[in-house]
């Protein structure tokens, strides 16, 4: 597998989650 | 992107067929809007929201593959426990019981799942049973301290 093609607009996450009925995973991350 | 739990194939293949996934990176100098919208204090968080935006679960802190499936299914449990879905909320939560016995959010699923069954049917034995799972499999689990009273209803 070619790993998760992670959005990174919440808002456009939002929008294709609701077209799409699945819930969001959102994780919110540091790169230190 | 996909490092850590996120390079196990079966994490990759559970999260792209139930969820929309969304990174979101933060800065601590500058605190982004989506941080301050969420309350974001430290990293990793994650969180798991409906298909609508409203927000139903969240954890702190790095997780390995086997916790991350525990809590992204207590998560989804979750979503349907809070929508009244009660059978879907059972189920949910039950898979997470059988497949991660050893997940750190697999107390709270047990719980929830005697919850729910005692919220879809009003026999108090679910409660009791709940009780009697995780003082026997979980004796340190805050979740077993939350099930105490529920150790006075008779079977």
């Amino acid at each position: 597998m070619a790993g998760i093609p992670w959005e990174t607009d919440f808002d456009a996450a939002s929008a294709k989650a609701k077209v799409a009925g699945k819930p969001i995973f959102q994780d919110f991350w540091f790169d230190g | 992107m996909n490092t850590g739990p996120y390079s196990n194939e079966k994490v990759q293949a559970f999260i792209l067929d139930q969820f929309i996934p969304v990174r979101s990176e933060c800065f601590w100098d500058k605190p982004t809007p989506l941080m301050q919208r969420f309350g974001i204090k430290w990293t990793p968080t994650f969180i798991v929201h409906d298909s609508e935006g409203a927000e139903h679960h969240r954890f702190v802190g790095y997780v390995p593959a086997d916790d991350l499936f525990a809590q992204l299914g207590l998560g989804l449990g979750k979503i349907s426990y809070d929508a009244d879905r009660l059978d879907e909320a059972i189920a949910r939560f039950r898979t997470v019981i059988a497949r991660h016995p050893a997940g750190g959010a697999t107390p709270e699923a047990i719980f929830l799942a005697g919850v729910a069954e005692y919220k879809r049917g009003h026999d108090a034995k679910a409660l009791r049973q709940v009780w009697e799972t995780l003082s026997a499999s979980y004796p340190q689990s805050e979740w077993t301290r939350r099930a105490e009273p529920y150790s006075a209803i008779p079977l």
